[in-house]
Protein backbone atom coordinates (compact mmCIF):
# COMPACT_ATOMS: atom_id res chain seq x y z
CA UNK A 1 0.00 0.00 0.00
CA UNK A 2 1.30 3.47 -0.96
CA UNK A 3 0.89 6.57 1.39
CA UNK A 4 0.97 10.07 1.55
CA UNK A 5 3.44 11.02 4.16
CA UNK A 6 3.80 14.89 5.33
CA UNK A 7 6.76 16.44 7.41
CA UNK A 8 5.98 19.58 9.29
CA UNK A 9 9.01 21.22 10.44
CA UNK A 10 10.00 24.91 11.09
CA UNK A 11 11.25 27.02 7.83
CA UNK A 12 15.29 27.15 9.39
CA UNK A 13 15.11 23.25 9.25
CA UNK A 14 14.38 22.26 5.77
CA UNK A 15 17.40 21.60 4.57
CA UNK A 16 17.93 19.17 7.42
CA UNK A 17 14.88 17.57 6.94
CA UNK A 18 15.11 17.34 2.81
CA UNK A 19 18.75 15.57 3.09
CA UNK A 20 16.71 12.81 5.85
CA UNK A 21 14.22 12.14 3.23
CA UNK A 22 16.98 11.56 0.79
CA UNK A 23 19.03 9.43 2.63
CA UNK A 24 16.22 7.24 3.15
CA UNK A 25 15.25 6.87 -0.02
CA UNK A 26 13.23 9.57 -1.28
CA UNK A 27 13.67 10.80 -4.62
CA UNK A 28 10.67 13.32 -5.46
CA UNK A 29 8.80 15.66 -2.92
CA UNK A 30 6.55 18.50 -2.73
CA UNK A 31 7.12 21.70 -0.48
CA UNK A 32 4.14 23.64 0.91
CA UNK A 33 5.17 26.71 2.65
CA UNK A 34 2.75 27.57 5.42
CA UNK A 35 2.48 29.94 8.59
CA UNK A 36 2.00 27.69 11.86
CA UNK A 37 0.36 28.52 15.36
CA UNK A 38 0.89 25.47 18.00
CA UNK A 39 -1.92 24.73 20.25
CA UNK A 40 0.12 26.10 22.95
CA UNK A 41 1.20 29.87 21.29
CA UNK A 42 -2.93 29.36 20.20
CA UNK A 43 -4.29 28.61 23.97
CA UNK A 44 -6.24 31.85 25.29
CA UNK A 45 -5.87 34.05 22.83
CA UNK A 46 -9.74 35.06 20.95
CA UNK A 47 -9.38 37.62 18.14
CA UNK A 48 -11.67 40.26 17.05
CA UNK A 49 -13.01 38.44 13.59
CA UNK A 50 -12.40 40.88 11.00
CA UNK A 51 -9.80 39.62 7.97
CA UNK A 52 -7.52 42.69 9.22
CA UNK A 53 -7.17 41.18 12.64
CA UNK A 54 -6.99 37.96 11.83
CA UNK A 55 -4.20 38.42 8.95
CA UNK A 56 -2.45 40.89 11.88
CA UNK A 57 -2.85 38.37 14.23
CA UNK A 58 -0.93 35.47 11.78
CA UNK A 59 1.82 37.98 10.87
CA UNK A 60 2.62 39.02 14.48
CA UNK A 61 2.18 35.79 16.05
CA UNK A 62 2.52 32.63 13.68
CA UNK A 63 5.89 30.96 13.03
CA UNK A 64 7.27 30.48 9.51
CA UNK A 65 6.64 26.48 8.55
CA UNK A 66 6.85 24.14 5.34
CA UNK A 67 5.78 20.84 4.82
CA UNK A 68 7.29 18.49 2.65
CA UNK A 69 4.87 15.90 1.43
CA UNK A 70 6.38 12.99 -0.62
CA UNK A 71 3.91 9.46 -1.50
CA UNK A 72 6.27 6.12 -0.69
CA UNK A 73 5.11 2.62 -0.36
CA UNK A 74 4.38 1.53 3.60
CA UNK A 75 7.72 -0.71 3.88
CA UNK A 76 9.96 3.13 3.53
CA UNK A 77 8.42 4.49 6.30
CA UNK A 78 10.02 2.95 9.65
CA UNK A 79 13.18 4.16 7.34
CA UNK A 80 12.05 7.53 6.89
CA UNK A 81 10.97 7.80 10.38
CA UNK A 82 14.47 7.00 11.75
CA UNK A 83 16.00 8.93 9.32
CA UNK A 84 13.77 12.44 10.27
CA UNK A 85 14.38 11.38 13.83
CA UNK A 86 18.08 11.10 13.04
CA UNK A 87 18.45 14.64 11.80
CA UNK A 88 15.90 16.51 13.71
CA UNK A 89 15.86 14.57 17.06
CA UNK A 90 17.09 17.97 18.95
CA UNK A 91 13.92 20.07 16.98
CA UNK A 92 10.40 20.17 16.17
CA UNK A 93 8.72 18.18 14.05
CA UNK A 94 5.71 16.12 13.08
CA UNK A 95 4.94 13.58 10.68
CA UNK A 96 1.56 12.61 9.56
CA UNK A 97 0.87 9.77 7.40
CA UNK A 98 -2.37 9.14 5.63
CA UNK A 99 -2.90 5.76 3.16
CA UNK A 100 -3.76 6.37 -0.10
CA UNK A 101 -7.13 4.46 -1.71
CA UNK A 102 -5.75 5.27 -5.20
CA UNK A 103 -3.66 7.07 -7.78
CA UNK A 104 -4.22 8.32 -11.15
CA UNK A 105 -1.62 9.83 -13.13
CA UNK A 106 -2.57 11.20 -16.85
CA UNK A 107 0.74 12.26 -18.75
CA UNK A 108 -1.63 13.91 -21.42
CA UNK A 109 -0.49 11.57 -24.55
CA UNK A 110 3.07 12.28 -23.46
CA UNK A 111 5.55 9.37 -23.21
CA UNK A 112 6.64 9.41 -19.62
CA UNK A 113 10.35 10.25 -19.69
CA UNK A 114 12.27 9.45 -16.60
CA UNK A 115 12.59 6.09 -15.13
CA UNK A 116 11.73 5.46 -12.03
CA UNK A 117 14.34 5.20 -9.31
CA UNK A 118 13.98 2.20 -7.73
CA UNK A 119 15.15 1.47 -4.59
CA UNK A 120 14.95 -1.43 -2.26
CA UNK A 121 14.46 -2.06 0.98
CA UNK A 122 15.22 -5.10 2.74
CA UNK A 123 15.74 -6.39 6.92
CA UNK A 124 17.41 -9.09 8.68
CA UNK A 125 17.45 -9.72 12.41
CA UNK A 126 20.73 -10.89 12.98
CA UNK A 127 23.36 -10.33 15.44
CA UNK A 128 25.84 -7.46 14.18
CA UNK A 129 28.79 -7.93 13.74
CA UNK A 130 30.26 -4.96 15.35
CA UNK A 131 28.44 -4.54 18.20
CA UNK A 132 27.55 -7.69 18.52
CA UNK A 133 23.52 -6.90 19.02
CA UNK A 134 20.57 -8.74 17.98
CA UNK A 135 18.95 -6.22 16.10
CA UNK A 136 17.34 -4.99 12.88
CA UNK A 137 20.29 -4.53 10.21
CA UNK A 138 18.75 -2.88 7.18
CA UNK A 139 20.19 -3.13 3.71
CA UNK A 140 20.04 -0.59 1.03
CA UNK A 141 20.12 -1.29 -2.29
CA UNK A 142 20.53 1.31 -5.69
CA UNK A 143 21.02 0.45 -8.90
CA UNK A 144 24.67 1.59 -8.69
CA UNK A 145 25.61 0.92 -4.57
CA UNK A 146 24.23 -0.41 -1.91
CA UNK A 147 24.69 -0.53 1.94
CA UNK A 148 23.82 -2.79 4.82
CA UNK A 149 23.38 -1.12 8.32
CA UNK A 150 23.04 -1.57 11.78
CA UNK A 151 19.99 -0.01 13.52
CA UNK A 152 21.60 -0.50 16.64
CA UNK A 153 25.14 1.03 16.24
CA UNK A 154 25.07 2.50 13.08
CA UNK A 155 28.00 0.82 11.52
CA UNK A 156 27.94 0.51 7.89
CA UNK A 157 29.18 -1.98 4.80
CA UNK A 158 29.15 -0.23 1.49
CA UNK A 159 29.08 -1.72 -2.34
CA UNK A 160 29.38 -0.91 -5.45
CA UNK A 161 28.00 -2.08 -8.15
CA UNK A 162 30.84 -4.03 -10.45
CA UNK A 163 28.62 -4.91 -13.06
CA UNK A 164 25.66 -7.27 -14.72
CA UNK A 165 25.17 -10.17 -16.67
CA UNK A 166 22.41 -11.21 -19.08
CA UNK A 167 21.56 -14.69 -19.30
CA UNK A 168 22.81 -16.28 -22.28
CA UNK A 169 25.70 -13.89 -22.60
CA UNK B 1 35.96 -10.23 12.02
CA UNK B 2 33.55 -12.64 10.38
CA UNK B 3 30.40 -11.66 8.46
CA UNK B 4 28.41 -14.47 7.98
CA UNK B 5 26.38 -14.79 4.58
CA UNK B 6 23.20 -14.05 4.00
CA UNK B 7 19.65 -14.65 1.06
CA UNK B 8 17.25 -12.84 0.99
CA UNK B 9 14.48 -12.69 -1.48
CA UNK B 10 12.72 -9.19 -2.94
CA UNK B 11 10.27 -8.81 -5.31
CA UNK B 12 10.23 -6.24 -7.82
CA UNK B 13 10.08 -5.39 -11.33
CA UNK B 14 12.79 -6.88 -13.33
CA UNK B 15 15.26 -4.17 -14.90
CA UNK B 16 15.68 -6.78 -17.97
CA UNK B 17 12.93 -9.21 -18.61
CA UNK B 18 10.38 -6.34 -16.99
CA UNK B 19 8.05 -8.94 -15.19
CA UNK B 20 7.51 -8.87 -11.53
CA UNK B 21 9.60 -11.06 -10.51
CA UNK B 22 11.27 -12.31 -7.18
CA UNK B 23 14.90 -11.75 -6.94
CA UNK B 24 17.27 -13.52 -5.09
CA UNK B 25 19.59 -11.37 -2.97
CA UNK B 26 22.99 -13.32 -1.78
CA UNK B 27 24.96 -10.77 0.53
CA UNK B 28 28.55 -11.57 1.81
CA UNK B 29 31.65 -10.09 3.02
CA UNK B 30 33.24 -9.53 0.18
CA UNK B 31 30.19 -9.12 -2.44
CA UNK B 32 26.51 -8.96 -3.23
CA UNK B 33 24.69 -11.10 -6.11
CA UNK B 34 21.20 -10.23 -7.49
CA UNK B 35 19.39 -12.45 -9.61
CA UNK B 36 16.06 -12.58 -11.31
CA UNK B 37 14.61 -15.67 -11.00
CA UNK B 38 12.90 -15.57 -14.23
CA UNK B 39 15.50 -14.16 -16.50
CA UNK B 40 18.50 -14.68 -14.71
CA UNK B 41 19.70 -11.23 -15.00
CA UNK B 42 22.20 -10.69 -12.37
CA UNK B 43 23.94 -7.74 -10.89
CA UNK B 44 27.10 -7.72 -9.27
CA UNK B 45 28.18 -5.34 -6.21
CA UNK B 46 31.60 -5.67 -4.79
CA UNK B 47 32.15 -4.59 -1.03
CA UNK B 48 33.51 -1.12 -1.23
CA UNK B 49 34.12 0.50 2.52
CA UNK B 50 33.36 0.07 6.02
CA UNK B 51 31.97 2.91 8.02
CA UNK B 52 32.38 2.74 11.84
CA UNK B 53 30.22 4.65 14.31
CA UNK B 54 32.19 7.94 16.03
ZN1 LIG C 1 25.72 -2.79 15.50
ZN1 LIG D 1 14.13 -10.88 -15.13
Amino acid sequence: MKFHLRVFVEIENLGKAMNALTDSGITGFYIIEYKGMSPEDWEGFSIKEDPKSAITMIKDYATDAVQICTVLNEEQIPIVEESVNKALKDDRYTIIEIPIRKIIVNYGGQEKKSKEVDVWFLEKKVPCFYCGEDTAQRIRIDMNKAKIWCTNCGATRHYIVKGSEKPGE
Amino acid sequence: MKIEPWTLKKSSKCYNCGDATIHEVNIDQYKMTIKCRECGFTRYYNFHILETPE
